[in-house]
């Protein structure tokens, strides 16, 4: 008990870094929003004319916006693993790692992070999606269910991130296989048009694909209401996360050897 | 293995690098509580290696290690209760406040939270930083973030403080002060200190005892006042014109303890020698351009031991790291 408590303890004085940084400068979150407002108002309004794009009974507006978060929750972890080589490169990370505070717990601390800043993202992307008047649900469940998602999804790939990070060691490597992962994950997710009209194999590759399951939970608690799936993407998402974790907990230790 | 419980025990300690780099073979000392205890020996004989694997931060490929009668390589993470460590380059974040720096590492290190601000405040005064510990770490001198780090086991009052070249890169009168510190660490908390230097001075005035490390294993270890009559009473440098090098000399005049670029220093039981020296080398047709007497300092001791100049083994990776890790924090 006294193990747990002291773990939930070390992750959360994690958290509170990340967040006193961010108090300090937070030009990084507001700068990161700019990419999504522009898929909003400039790729949404333009294809809100295609018709098939969008389900019936929505506009294709309405059919992104869960899909532009997804992506720009993504975007925030799966570069996370570059905050880590850089404290790596400066001593910062030797220094977190010889506390007595578990080596798991200070992941799970950077993961949680990653969260908070995609918590960030989201309260944005809300506020521009009132802004010009896209309807999604906002009641107090719906809303709350969506943040969960996101802090599961943003600790899922930063884990995975830290994960890389810890073999790549360099801050150069980190950009690359970073930009080589998102743009498959994002075009090959149900992101920013329906699974129905993709080819075949894309269509099973997007089965495979993560960010998927996070769209369609969103798509589901913002839009359509139908959480028939939600038990089941909730699940894929917590156990990899589960797993990305523990493996990014034991591995981390190669970026101080 | 629980006896009078050293601080610290490492014995046999090894750590290979592939293929066949022995960073740190079979090193073997003990540290007593309460002790200051220096590992010094040139960049690149494996001091910062041995330290890490004693904190846990890299596992040895041999050897034991126990602190206060708990073996660290079994439980890791109860060592690092214990423990403070200060690496080489600056570890502080300076993107936070000197006082939240303070905040979250005591946090990790679960210090009682009654007792968090009232150290943090007492620990920032007595550092000469309580005016700074708004700003941001990234805004302080290379200095004062010395400061910090060591201010930081102020608040966590680890029973072992371990600080890899604690005053490397500051200015004369920065280092002065920390070294101040230090001592003051010892003596009011009895906190046991395991520094690594290469800086001879620092040595002479902070250790009790010191292991002298070259290309990975300990050459000698006792305290600085032996070492230093271990090279004789006085010590002659004789400076040769360049190219003039003569380093065998007659055992009753003295024994060669170093010779570089033409200045040859030599130890030997009395200073009267001096004269006969000068006689040999000028019999022997070199020109003697001056001869000078000295006591011995631990830079004798050094060469003596180590065998090599201290500023020679500095690779461009350590230096430029540590370059960099400075940089970040000039004004």
């Amino acid at each position: 008990m006294n193990n747990v408590s002291n773990f939930i303890h070390s992750a959360l004085a994690i958290v509170e870094m990340e967040v006193r940084k961010i108090r300090h400068d937070s030009t990084e979150l507001w700068t990161r929003s700019v990419q999504p407002a522009l898929w909003l108002l400039v790729f949404g309004e333009v294809f809100n004319a295609v018709r098939e794009l969008s389900p019936e009974g929505y506009t294709y507006i309405q059919f992104i916006t869960p899909g532009v978060l997804a992506q720009s929750v993504l975007f925030v972890s799966i570069f996370y693993g570059i905050t880590l080589v850089w404290e790596r490169d400066v001593g910062l990370l030797t220094k977190l790692l010889s506390t007595p505070s578990p080596r798991s717990s200070i992941v799970v601390g950077k993961a949680l992070a990653a969260g908070v800043r995609g918590i960030f993202q989201a309260i944005m992307i809300f506020g521009l999606a009132l802004v010009i008047g896209v309807n999604l649900k906002h009641d107090l469940m719906n809303v709350a269910g969506v943040f969960m998602v996101i802090i599961l999804f943003a600790m899922c790939f930063s884990s995975l991130s830290m994960l890389l990070a810890s073999f790549l060691k360099t801050r150069d490597r980190m950009m690359g296989i970073g930009q080589a992962l998102t743009m498959p994950l994002f075009f090959g997710s149900n992101a920013i048009y329906p699974v129905t009209l993709m080819p075949t194999w894309l269509q099973y590759a997007s089965k495979v694909n993560p960010l998927s399951y996070v769209v369609d939970a969103m798509r589901a608690l913002l839009l359509t209401g139908d959480y028939a799936n939600l038990p089941a993407d909730l699940a894929v998402l917590m156990v990899s996360t589960l797993v990305l974790v523990t493996l990014a907990s034991t591995a981390i230790k190669r970026l101080v050897e | 293995m629980v006896d009078s419980a050293k601080a610290i025990e490492v014995g046999g300690l090894t750590k290979v690098y592939p293929p066949d780099n022995r960073a740190v073979d079979g090193v073997t000392f003990s540290v007593d509580e309460g002790e200051v205890f220096g590992l010094l020996g040139p960049n690149g004989a494996g001091k910062t290696t041995a330290i890490r694997m004693i904190t846990t931060l890299g596992r040895p490929t041999s050897g034991s290690i126990t602190v206060f009668g708990l073996d660290v390589l079994k439980s890791p993470q109860d060592a690092r209760r214990m423990f403070g460590y200060v690496p080489q380059a600056i570890s502080a974040d300076g993107d936070l406040t000197g006082y939240e720096n303070l905040l979250i590492f005591s946090k990790l290190f679960y210090v009682d939270k009654r007792e968090r601000d009232g150290r943090i405040r007492d620990a920032l005064k007595y550092m000469g930083i309580s005016d700074r510990g708004d700003d941001l770490v990234k805004h302080y001198s290379g200095g004062m973030v010395r400061r910090l780090e060591i201010a930081q086991a102020l608040v966590n009052r680890p029973k072992i403080l371990f600080l890899d070249e604690p005053t490397i890169g500051l200015d004369p009168s920065s280092k002065r002060q920390v070294w101040g510190y230090i001592k003051r660490l010892n003596k009011e908390f009895g906190t046991t200190i395991l520094i690594t230097t290469h800086d001879m001075a620092e040595a002479d005035e902070l250790c009790s005892r010191i292991a002298i490390m070259n290309l990975g294993s300990i050459r000698v270890v006792d305290t600085p006042e032996e070492l230093k009559k271990s090279v004789g009473r006085d010590v002659v440098t004789v400076e040769l014109p360049p190219g003039g090098n003569a380093t065998q000399i007659p055992a009753e005049l003295g024994s060669v303890i170093g010779s570089e670029d033409g200045v040859v220093r030599i130890s030997t039981e009395d200073a009267e020698k001096a004269a006969a020296i000068r006689r040999y080398y000028e019999g022997k047709g070199v020109a003697v351009e001056s001869v000078s007497v000295n006591k011995p300092t631990l830079d004798d001791v050094f060469m003596k031991y180590a065998k090599s100049s201290i500023q020679e083994k500095g690779t461009m990776v350590e230096t430029r790291s540590l370059r960099r890790s400075f940089a970040r924090f000039g004004r």
